[in-house]
């Protein structure tokens, strides 16, 4: 299937583009080389928009990051294709002087991850490809987060870290008791979405960048679509209700709008979840 | 112990009972009936048996084959129930799901409780565990009052679509009449679990899709909008199991479950909801609103006041998740005397 990224070197095909992080008051900057005949460009909402790049050209940005939070960078040329396309990452920043919060002031943690959502419609990337622009219903039968989907025991694929997102270092949780763990989820796809945590609640810190006046225990939470997203927090307790108590055991995260289980139409189970494993 | 590194999945049963299935090959299923580890005795126990020959009859005639459990017996001649039915459990008890499946026709099946937090082998997710193939019986111990639901998490895709859930509530030590441990009372309760059918899909294999094959899973196109298995294009509206009556001066506590796939905006007609208790966590601080956008397995507990007689009506809205368009209503009401 057709996609185009963000790559860190101009000899590969990365998607979503590689994490970036930062801290608040740091100047960023990013040059993008356009190797494709077609213009793209690098924005962030709020934050920064190169403009039109044209193919072949090659342009600087350079921009200060004054918000700690969550972002989706993304192509925001022939909106929405370009992005769903596969011209998205994920950029953090952290507050000034803070390696353990969302925030200033917001829960704290001990790892973070950052897991990046596409929903993938195979005759959008086919006209995309073609420079055609999508004249059919948006209908995605691929979801992926980070790049990759599920496998399970059986499969040739399963346990391979570079195809199993239930393996891959980006996306698979792990801890021990006590190992609170921050999840930054970003929308880069065109679907509403219900992220569903077994074995804890989460702490439900942001929507969409806008932290909330109170922390909600959650085991479901809403992802808006379309650059939407959510911070939360997996404390890697106990799990409440296991009897006898049980601190370690493996688990998924899954989406519950469970058409994102499938690939291809069938095979449940081969979509977007990641697995949490308590060590 | 069980293994997941080690779990052996179905092969070649592609098609079991005829239809669906797809290339054959692997079924990415797992089926197994181990012992419970460290089982004990119980404080609570239900008994569930997989059904597959489950009818609902809409409003305009049209009956859907559904699925789900039932208590103990199976099915039987005039077919098993939908929703299945609710299990009400008191925080502090130990529990046991005790589960029968399995078979070549019937397939195999899980219970997950959602939103319960038990070990790895009782959160009942097939290719974390196994998929029941026989009789498993899930033990998990009650720890924070509220509003669960309880599904089957084989292919889940297709078996929480055709019905395959009932309500799970867990009271708090007060018993029922009382939200959480120092929360508020209510005098009337009411379930309302909130789904669409897509009857396209109704009439699948139970391993459909898992040995590979395009079912369409990817794309739900309801046709039908229920609550707590009522059809609400009308029915709801009068069906007493669903809309609720109650007196000025009684306090109505409904336990909203989005219990379809897509989301949804329930909108109660006018009156004011403070919500108390989501996903079986108390709220820091109630919160009072109107309306209430869900997203699949969202839970809200929702206390009602109401202080002038009159006839809610409450719309639920199931909205495209691509769009946001609404894409059907199901309806019932709040009679308030």
């Amino acid at each position: 299937m057709y996609f185009k990224g963000f790559s860190t070197d101009t000899n590969s095909l990365t998607v979503p583009g590689a994490q970036l992080i930062a801290q608040e008051g740091d100047t960023v900057r990013v040059t993008i080389v356009n190797t494709l005949g077609t213009s793209h460009s690098f924005k962030i909402d709020g934050v920064v928009d190169s403009g039109s790049i044209a193919g072949g050209q090659t342009k600087t940005v350079e921009f200060t990051v004054n918000n700690a939070g969550s972002y989706l960078y993304y192509d925001g040329l022939n909106a929405p294709y370009n992005r769903l396309v596969g011209l998205h990452g994920a950029l953090a920043v952290m507050p000034s002087g803070s390696s353990n919060e969302l925030y200033a002031g917001s829960p704290t943690f001990v790892q973070q991850y950052s897991w990046v959502i596409n929903d993938i419609d195979p005759a959008w990337h086919d006209r995309i490809r073609r420079r055609r622009t999508p004249n059919t219903p948006f209908t995605p039968s691929y979801f992926t987060i980070n790049g990759r989907s599920m496998r399970v025991p059986g499969h040739p694929d399963y346990g391979n870290p570079d195809i199993d997102s239930g393996y891959a270092l980006d996306t698979r949780l792990e801890g021990s008791i006590g190992d609170r763990t921050l999840v930054r989820i970003l929308n880069a796809g065109g679907c509403m979405h219900s992220v569903h945590f077994h074995a804890n609640h989460v702490e439900w810190l942001a929507r969409n960048g806008q932290p909330r006046a109170d922390v909600w225990k959650k085991d479901t939470v809403l992802l808006p679509n379309n650059i939407g997203s959510l911070d939360v927090i997996y404390p890697f307790e106990v799990p409440p209700d296991s009897w006898p108590q049980a601190p370690t055991g493996m688990y998924p995260m899954h989406f519950h709008d469970e058409m994102t289980q499938t690939a291809g139409g069938g095979l449940y189970q081969f979509g977007i979840a990641t697995t949490i494993a308590f060590k | 112990m069980f293994n997941i590194e080690k779990a052996i999945p179905m092969m070649g049963m592609g098609g079991g009972g005829g239809g669906g299935g797809g290339g054959g090959g692997t079924c990415y299923v797992y089926p197994d009936a181990p012992a419970t580890p460290g089982l004990v005795t119980a404080d609570v126990t239900y008994n569930r048996t997989a059904h597959m020959n489950g009818s609902m009859t809409m409003d305009d005639g049209t009956t859907v084959e559904m699925w789900g459990f039932s208590d103990g017996g199976g099915g039987g001649m005039g077919g098993g129930p939908f929703p299945s039915p609710a299990m009400r459990v008191t925080e502090g008890q130990v529990v046991h799901t005790v589960l029968t499946a399995g078979s070549m026709m019937q397939g195999t099946h899980t219970i997950h409780h959602h939103g319960i937090e038990p070990s790895t082998e009782n959160d009942g997710v097939g290719h974390y565990s196994f998929d029941v193939n026989g009789t498993y019986t899930y033990q998990w111990k009650a720890s924070h009052a509220g509003t669960y639901f309880y599904h089957c998490h084989t292919n889940t895709v297709l078996h929480a679509e055709m019905g395959m859930y009932g309500g799970l509530i867990i009271d708090p030590p007060e018993g029922p009449g009382t939200l959480h441990s120092g929360g508020p009372t209510y005098d009337v309760e009411a379930i309302w679990a909130c789904d669409e059918i897509d009857s396209s899909w109704h009439n699948k294999n139970w391993n459909a899709g898992t040995c590979g094959g395009d079912e369409g899973f990817n794309s739900l196109n309801p046709d039908y909008f229920i609550i707590t298995g009522v059809d609400g294009a009308q029915s709801a509206l009068t069906n007493p199991g669903v809309a609720v009556t109650m007196n000025r001066g009684q306090k109505l506590l409904v336990r909203y479950i989005c219990a379809g796939y897509l989301p949804q905006r329930i909108n109660f007609g006018g009156l004011t909801a403070t919500i108390h208790v989501s996903d079986g966590r108390v709220l820091p601080n109630p919160v009072q609103v109107t309306e209430i956008e869900a997203s699949s397995a969202e839970r809200y507990d929702c206390i009602f006041e109401p202080t002038e007689a009159g006839v809610y009506e409450v719309t639920c809205d199931f909205l495209d998740w691509v769009t946001g368009d609404v894409v059907g209503t199901a309806r019932t009401r709040i009679n308030v005397n």
